[in-house]
């Protein structure tokens, strides 16, 4: 099914969906757009390239409570922070965000244990997925062609978005996107020359083209496992790192966390919060010993655990190619430059 | 109008007699990053990497951040801009390096912009001077910028009285995503753990909310009180735009104000903080 609504009106239809459930959506800031819960459906701006944050935080939030306790009370006094059950409308992501999302499902949605919070919060989002602006310019640090992504993939998405001049396209790609569809009163049938355009607009998304090499997972990890125990070449490519937390956090398939006690005089609560490989104390261990006190271990770690252990563990590559971490760095570190030079076979002992 | 070209050759060529003549292992300066608007901090070692050597108005970056890197002893030459000579001093005088290990190559510069925005940066962001207050061979000719007072930007907020800025900060401070990119960006940050990554005790939440937020930036301003060479890299460096500079400015105008004495200007010096003086301010104690 394909419905449009004009761009100008479209917080007639993002009312709707507050009226609905929760909407994240793009919200313009100082420094730039990012996702966040819409109070105001006027709020909602899709004049954006991509968000400085990644869509992550719509199921998997920098911090999530989980129990509420007080220490002088007994543990079965403690308080679960329940969820709420709200539907939500995940609005307005990019092609390679929607993938994100399937990459994160291995670890929280698959792999051996389930995590309720992310599943549940899979389970009730409708994701409308947002085609890039095919006559804007592509940013110079975006390579999701080099995964095999396209500007204009639906794929993942429950509903696919596309601009046509002043109008939003919107095609039902799931069952769950078309139900909702034929709901949402605020759209207006399309015309067979939409139709036409938004066919037009996935195949010339192809076209769109961000930096790319081609890239073979099982070369890469392989490639990433005979370099790891050369000291020399991952200090020369860590040299700028200030090993800050940036591209991790901004990152939207980095997933790491920590479960700590926050507590404030009697009042306390368990909760989950984003950590990051990058960080000294991430892998400090309770005897005091720590096995990552040099940068380089650490970087070496962000990098081949995105182009070889995620590969061994899970047959994919744990990357979209946004160019978040890349547009975030304070020191511009490029992890497109370094997968690069490592497709390049045996590509190292030229160093 | 400043000839960019004209300082990546000069840097080349010191960078290559230095390497050459063994005189210092390393060169710290800057290299291609992924697009012109992009350079990366870069560690020449060898001859051959000199030609990888960059210089354009983009180079922000301030290189004393990497001199606690290497073992004391180590014979560095490292590229400054002004506010960057002004942190190699402010380390010099906290011993942190010592003068002799160093070779200063100094870049009188202005017009530097923020890739970001755009905008020259000047006195916004970083402290208003144009020349290295300290340098073994200068790249450039003396250039004069428009002279500006680094205490001009704070005029908006020096307006607000106490409750506004409270406010003020709580706001900005919201925004804080606990990436630590400020604390790591700045080259007067080299505690070893950071009093936030410490687990015992704990210091603060970890979590990026209110009382966190405010513990980490607030410790933080003020472990930079009297510190601070206002290079301004806090501010850039940070993913979601906080305008840190701004207390900075302010606790190191107070600090001048109080012991007529800025930070990293002569190796002369000592810290104001350390150094203990019986004309000093009482304002301090109010």
């Amino acid at each position: 099914m394909l419905k449009k609504i004009v761009i100008d009106e479209i917080s007639q239809l993002t009312a709707v969906l507050m009226e609905m459930g929760t909407l994240i959506a793009p919200v313009k800031e100082i420094s730039g757009h990012n996702f966040m819960e819409i109070a105001d459906p006027g709020q909602v701006d899709l004049d954006f390239y991509n968000t400085i944050m990644s869509p992550k935080s719509a199921f998997f939030p920098q911090k999530e409570d989980f129990v509420r306790y007080k220490t002088a009370e007994k543990l079965s006094a403690a308080e679960t922070v329940l969820l709420d059950t709200k539907p939500v409308f995940l609005f307005g992501v990019r092609p390679c965000d929607v993938k994100s999302f399937q990459i994160m499902d291995i670890h929280f949605n698959h792999a051996g244990i389930i995590d309720p919070y992310w599943h549940h919060r899979r389970e009730s989002t409708t994701i409308f997925g947002y085609a890039f602006d095919l006559d804007k310019p592509v940013d110079p640090a975006d390579f999701y062609n080099t995964l095999g992504i396209s500007a204009s993939d639906p794929e993942g998405s429950d509903i696919f978005m596309v601009k046509k001049e002043k109008e939003l396209l919107l095609k039902s790609i799931t069952h769950k996107g078309e139900k909702l569809l034929a709901q949402l009163s605020a759209l207006t049938s399309a015309t067979s020359g939409d139709e036409q355009y938004y066919e037009e607009y996935l195949q010339r998304g192809k076209d769109y083209k961000t930096r790319f090499t081609s890239v073979d997972p099982e070369a890469i990890a392989l490639e990433l496992e005979d370099v790891f125990e050369n000291t020399d070449f991952w200090k020369e490519i860590s040299s700028a790192c200030l090993s800050c937390g940036v591209c991790t956090f901004v990152c939207p398939t980095c997933y790491c966390f920590d479960i700590c006690d926050d507590t404030l005089f009697s009042k306390g609560t368990r909760r989950r919060v984003w950590d990051a490989c990058m960080f000294t104390d991430f892998t400090l261990e309770a005897s005091g010993h720590n096995p990552r006190t040099q940068v380089y271990q650490r970087l070496r770690q962000k990098f081949c655990h995105k182009y070889s252990f995620h590969i061994r563990k899970y047959g994919v590559i744990s990357c979209v190619g946004c160019g978040r971490c890349t547009r975030s760095c304070p020191v511009n570190i490029d992890i497109f430059a370094f997968v690069n030079i490592a497709t390049r076979a045996k590509w190292y002992q030229r160093l | 109008m400043i000839r960019f070209k004209q300082i990546e050759e000069r840097l080349k060529k010191e960078a290559k007699i230095l390497l050459e003549s063994g005189e210092v292992t390393v060169v710290l300066a800057y290299g291609k990053g992924y697009d012109e608007k992009h350079p990366m901090p870069y560690a020449a070692k060898k001859i051959a990497d000199v030609e990888d050597l960059v210089f354009n108005e983009y180079c922000n970056h301030n290189m004393a951040r990497y001199l606690v890197r290497y073992p004391q002893g180590t014979k560095i030459a490292i590229a400054v801009k002004a506010a960057d000579s002004r942190a190699v001093v402010q380390l010099i005088q906290e011993e942190k390096v010592k003068r002799d290990d160093l070779v200063l190559l100094g870049i009188p510069i202005h017009g530097m912009k923020d890739p970001r925005t755009g905008e020259v940066i000047d006195g916004k962001t970083t402290c208003g001077m144009y020349t290295p207050v300290l340098y073994d061979v200068l790249l450039n000719d003396d250039v004069h910028g428009h002279k500006i007072s680094p205490y001009d930007v704070l005029a908006k907020y020096e307006a607000m009285d106490k409750d506004e800025r409270w406010e003020f900060w709580k706001k900005e401070l919201d925004k804080c995503i606990r990436c630590y990119a400020c604390r790591k960006a700045c080259p007067m940050c080299y505690c070893d753990p950071c009093f936030i990554d410490q687990s015992k005790p704990k210091w603060a939440d970890k979590a990026p909310q209110s009382p966190g937020n405010m513990m980490y930036h607030l410790t933080r301003f003020h472990h930079l009180a009297g510190r601070c060479v206002d290079c301004g890299e806090c501010s850039r460096a940070c993913p979601v735009n906080i305008p840190l500079y701004l207390f900075h400015k302010k606790v190191a105008k107070e600090c001048e104000e109080m012991f007529h004495q800025k930070a990293g200007m002569s190796i002369e010096d000592k810290p104001v903080l350390i150094d203990f003086r019986v004309e000093d301010s009482d304002k301090i104690l109010e």
